[in-house]
């Protein structure tokens, strides 16, 4: 995969609104994924051809901070993301309802997830008042540190 | 056979590890700060968890989320390099405790050694010469100053919990002594968490002399050889070679007395895995024991070099419980390696820390050319961690073949966008008295006072 594709790739990433982007080829594998204010990018390029990591384009490298509550400026949505490592839980027990769909209002102390961790589970606020508009994980899937897990319009 | 090991470090160590687990065909997890999401760590591992943001006490030395990257990811083992969490028995226990093999020496092994006092106390019973000092903690002014008055002036007050050169201080009188006794513990409990002290003799222009060891948990331990880092500034290493020239020139019977030395303490506390044990070396060819590094160390490549023998590999194989394969009559000292620490520091400004982008990377190669690094063309090294951003090996067939390939290598080596200390090390390689061997730990501080400031300033 040359840096032109790439960087195609991006740019119609960044026209349709599409965050995560993966493609696996016969000899190589691809994955972007993209920080909703544009700023914050990571680039993962497993070529099995050539084994010596390519160095980061300067166009596609992160910034050393990271923002704290990213905003995507055009719909105004908060992502809650994931204070710790662990499994992604949406409701309490398998039998039970899901703490949060898309639709769902919530405040700053409703239990939004379960993450567990070596056996504990740790309920999940959701820090934000408003509504959930995406659910970013599926249920039973690791997140690790930072990673989004729903965005909620606040309100 | 282990599977997946998860790397619990990152920079130049990490990557070394990575290195040998695909040359074991083993599977790999990294772990990152926020700031580390570019770094060639990440890049090299097959799978990398975010456990934190940059601040190495909300991240690398986050045991939980490192226990949780290990679940969710399924590792069989943690490797944890130098430094972080390396020589934390509370972290080697909890990885046990929750199925996950430790790549180091066990819980056992780290508690017989678990601070310095207790494992000079180890050295004294095994019958291996200690600088004299207190027996343990010094509790007490009036206890501080009985052992400063026995042992005589200049003493150096020690933090127990201490490590990589921090947390000493030399006093050479009473009223400075009660001073340093004071401050010593009150940065002992700031850095380390304890601030528990002793007090050694202190040797005025020792020499620092290292003896790597291996320890199978059938009990066997063999050493391979020694490293020499006496040239060093405010205790931080910055050169080591292997053999040691001061052994080769002056004092050869002390090498196999000092190998054996260290081994003897090595068994005393039941070692396993890799280990260093270390030694000063005074002009009169005395040496002392002063402590036992449970991991695997920065300047490891040395010893590599000249044995041949693949140290991080040998640590993965002995966690899996495999036998030593080598005896000690099996290790052999072919050849000198001599490797320079490369800091992202201004050699003219004081040191000073020079984090930011690295514009253009150019690194040394050719025959008897080895570079340990993370650094690449367009990485931003974070200002979060320690400023060493390379290792550079070289390796000849006696001492001057190898300092003349330094010599060569340095000049090769370009960075820019940062400050590093590659013109500096360049002066220390052009040094006479480096070259003739003739050094002791107080060589830097002499050259940056001395005349030679006109040679680092002609290599920028």
């Amino acid at each position: 995969m040359e840096l032109k594709d790439i960087k195609a790739i991006i740019d119609l990433m960044k026209k349709n609104s599409i965050t995560e982007f993966e493609l696996e080829q016969q000899d190589s594998k691809i994955r972007l994924k993209r920080g909703l204010n544009g700023g914050a990018s990571t680039v993962q390029q497993d070529d099995s051809v050539s084994a010596i990591p390519v160095p980061m384009p300067a166009p596609l490298s992160a910034p050393a901070v990271q923002p704290a509550a990213p905003q995507s400026a055009a719909t105004g949505e908060i992502e809650i993301k994931s204070p710790m490592i662990g499994t992604f839980y949406r409701a309490p027990s398998p039998e039970s309802a899901n703490y949060a769909d898309v639709g769902t209002e919530v405040n700053a102390e409703s239990v939004v997830a379960i993450i567990e961790a070596m056996k504990v589970m740790n309920e999940i606020k959701s820090e934000v008042k408003g509504v959930i508009t995406q659910v970013l994980i599926e249920n039973g899937k690791p997140v690790e540190f930072g990673q989004p897990l729903f965005k909620v319009r606040p309100s | 056979m282990f599977e997946k090991i998860l790397v619990a470090n990152r920079g130049e160590i990490a990557v070394r590890i990575i290195r040998a687990c695909k040359e074991l065909n083993v599977r790999t997890v990294a772990v990152y700060s926020e700031v580390d999401s570019n770094s060639m760590h990440v890049q090299l591992a097959d799978e990398a968890i975010c456990i934190g943001p940059a601040p190495a006490s909300e991240s690398y030395l986050r045991i939980d989320r490192i226990i949780s990257a290990a679940e969710i990811t399924d590792v069989d083992a943690i490797h944890p390099g130098y430094g972080f969490l390396s020589e934390n028995a509370h972290f080697a226990e909890v990885c046990e405790s929750c199925n996950i093999r430790f790549i180091g020496p066990s819980p056992r092994a780290m508690s017989s050694l678990e601070d310095k006092a207790v494992s000079r106390a180890l050295a004294k019973k095994a019958g291996v010469d200690i600088p004299p000092g207190s027996d343990g903690v010094v509790e007490n002014e009036k206890d501080a100053r009985e052992i400063a008055k026995r042992i005589g002036y200049p003493v150096m007050i020690k933090a127990v919990a201490g490590g990589g050169g921090r947390g000493m201080r030399v006093a050479h009188n009473d009223p400075s002594l009660i001073k340093a006794y004071h401050t010593a513990r009150t940065e002992a409990e700031k850095a380390f968490g304890n601030s528990g002290v002793y007090i050694e003799k202190f040797i005025e222009n020792p020499h620092h002399i290292e003896i790597q060891i291996l320890g199978d948990n059938k009990g066997r331990i063999i050493h391979l050889g020694e490293r020499d880092c006496s040239i060093q500034r405010r205790n931080q290493k910055l050169i080591e070679e292997a053999p040691s020239p001061l052994l080769d020139n002056k004092f050869r019977k002390l090498r196999d007395k000092i190998g054996r030395a260290a081994v003897k303490i090595a068994e005393a506390a039941r070692y396993t895995n890799a280990g260093t044990v270390e030694f000063i070396v005074d002009n009169n060819g005395n040496y002392y024991f002063l402590e036992v590094n449970k991991r695997i160390q920065v300047e490891h490549p040395v010893t590599e070099e000249v044995t041949g023998i693949d140290l991080v590999r040998y640590q993965i194989l002995l966690a899996m419980g495999e036998p030593l394969q080598h005896s000690q009559g099996d290790i052999v000292i072919k050849g000198h390696a001599i490797e320079c620490r490369i800091n992202a520091e201004d050699p003219f400004d004081e040191f000073r820390p020079s984090p930011g982008r690295i514009e253009m990377y150019y690194q040394p190669g050719g025959r008897g050319v080895r570079v340990d690094t993370h650094a690449y063309a367009g990485y931003t090294i974070p200002p979060t961690y320690d400023s060493m951003i390379s290792k550079l090996i070289t390796t000849g067939k006696d001492r001057r073949d190898a300092l003349d390939r330094m010599n060569r290598a340095l000049s090769e080596y370009m960075v820019t966008g940062v400050k590093t200390t590659i013109s500096f090390q360049q002066a220390i390689m052009q040094d006479p008295n480096f070259r003739r061997g003739v050094y002791s730990t107080s060589f830097v501080e002499q050259l940056l006072g001395g005349a030679r400031r006109e040679l680092i300033e002609e290599k920028t």
